[in-house]
């Protein structure tokens, strides 16, 4: 939303979580600030967030995600045309992949999740571990 | 709760032709049951949205009505013009929630879903038929687009633990009365269920 241009290339050595989303879809909506705690625990590792908003302008991303405890930290993409997202094996909203630091999906999650559960820690904190 | 491991790279198209080829191969050998899963039915007291829900095998569905007057807000707030967002609020919708609670893969097409009234079985009106209406009105990008993600998915994989929502559209009258059966994949099977006596939400 700063007019940034992210690409993954440039993320190698990272592992990556890619969140697909709209502020339209409740389950997308719920999942954002357990997202948010999920970037807090890891930012200061070999870890990115980017979560790319569907179709929606900056204004009513803006409107929404002031909303948001804890304020959003992780970059907020925008798919304006949803060329990226065609270009990914998505169905419906959310959808959530995660790289490992060649850049390879290696996880999937459709529908929402609490991204600060755990079991999903602990299996990114695994790939983080993973230095290969 | 997890994430489900991809074994590779699914970016390319491989993993969806692979898909395709096992679905083709599948439907040779395909056969259903249905296990006679019983509906269960809630009305919210503040305000009488109704809501049918089933637990059959694994798979939990529920549908809830949206009013007429939530489709029509929905849509004319993301680009559709009143008469575009009166069509589309004419039909009979629901809010559609599909959990794979099953612990294996299953996968599932609208294309093989129908809703039941009498003793006939109609096809569900589905997102690309809408879309060719849309296009045909001008209606902008950006509201085709929401229009394309707000729809329940034509077709997906689950892993377990996996879900999705989205709308749903019955071409049938306010008030209307209908089973809706829908159909998933699992261990080399087709399964079916049945959703009984849902109604469309009358125009308030």
């Amino acid at each position: 939303m700063d007019e940034k241009i992210y690409r993954l290339a440039d993320l190698r050595g990272k592992v990556v979580l890619i969140n697909f989303w709209a502020t339209w879809c409740p389950p997308c909506r719920k999942e954002l600030p357990s997202m948010e705690r999920l970037w807090q625990q890891f930012s200061k590792e070999d870890f990115m967030v980017l979560a790319i908003n569907v179709g929606e302008d900056a204004d009513t991303i803006f409107a929404f995600t002031g909303t948001l405890e804890p304020a959003l930290g992780f970059p907020l993409l925008l798919d304006r045309d949803s060329a990226v997202l065609k270009a990914w094996p998505v169905r419906g909203l959310p959808t959530t992949f995660v790289l490992d630091r060649e850049g390879r999906v290696v996880y999937r999650a459709v529908g929402g999740r609490e991204f600060d559960n755990p079991e999903l820690v602990a299996q990114l904190r695994g790939l983080l571990q993973n230095r290969r | 709760m997890r994430f489900r491991r991809i074994p590779g790279d699914n970016r390319n198209r491989t993993v969806l032709r692979s898909i395709l080829v096992g679905t083709a191969l599948f439907n040779l050998f395909m056969f259903t049951m249905d296990s006679g899963a019983e509906t269960q039915h809630n009305r919210d007291p503040e305000t009488g949205i109704e809501t049918w829900e089933v637990l059959d095998r694994g798979m939990r569905l529920s549908l809830t009505q949206i009013l007429p007057d939530q489709a029509r807000a929905f849509y004319q707030a993301r680009g559709f013009d009143s008469d575009a967002a009166e069509v589309y609020a004419k039909a009979c919708l629901f809010q559609t929630v599909l959990r794979n609670e099953s612990g294996g893969v299953i996968a599932f097409r609208l294309a093989d879903w129908r809703y039941l009234t009498g003793k006939r079985a109609f096809r569900l009106k589905l997102e690309p038929e809408w879309q060719y209406e849309w296009e045909r009105r001008n209606l902008p990008e950006p509201a085709r687009i929401a229009f394309r993600w707000a729809q329940f998915p034509l077709e997906q994989t689950f892993e377990p633990g996996d879900w999705n929502q989205g709308m749903m559209a019955c071409p049938l009258p306010r008030g209307a009365r209908f089973d809706l059966r829908f159909k998933w994949r699992a261990d080399g099977k087709m399964f079916e269920g049945d959703l009984k006596g849902v109604r469309c939400a009358e125009d308030r």
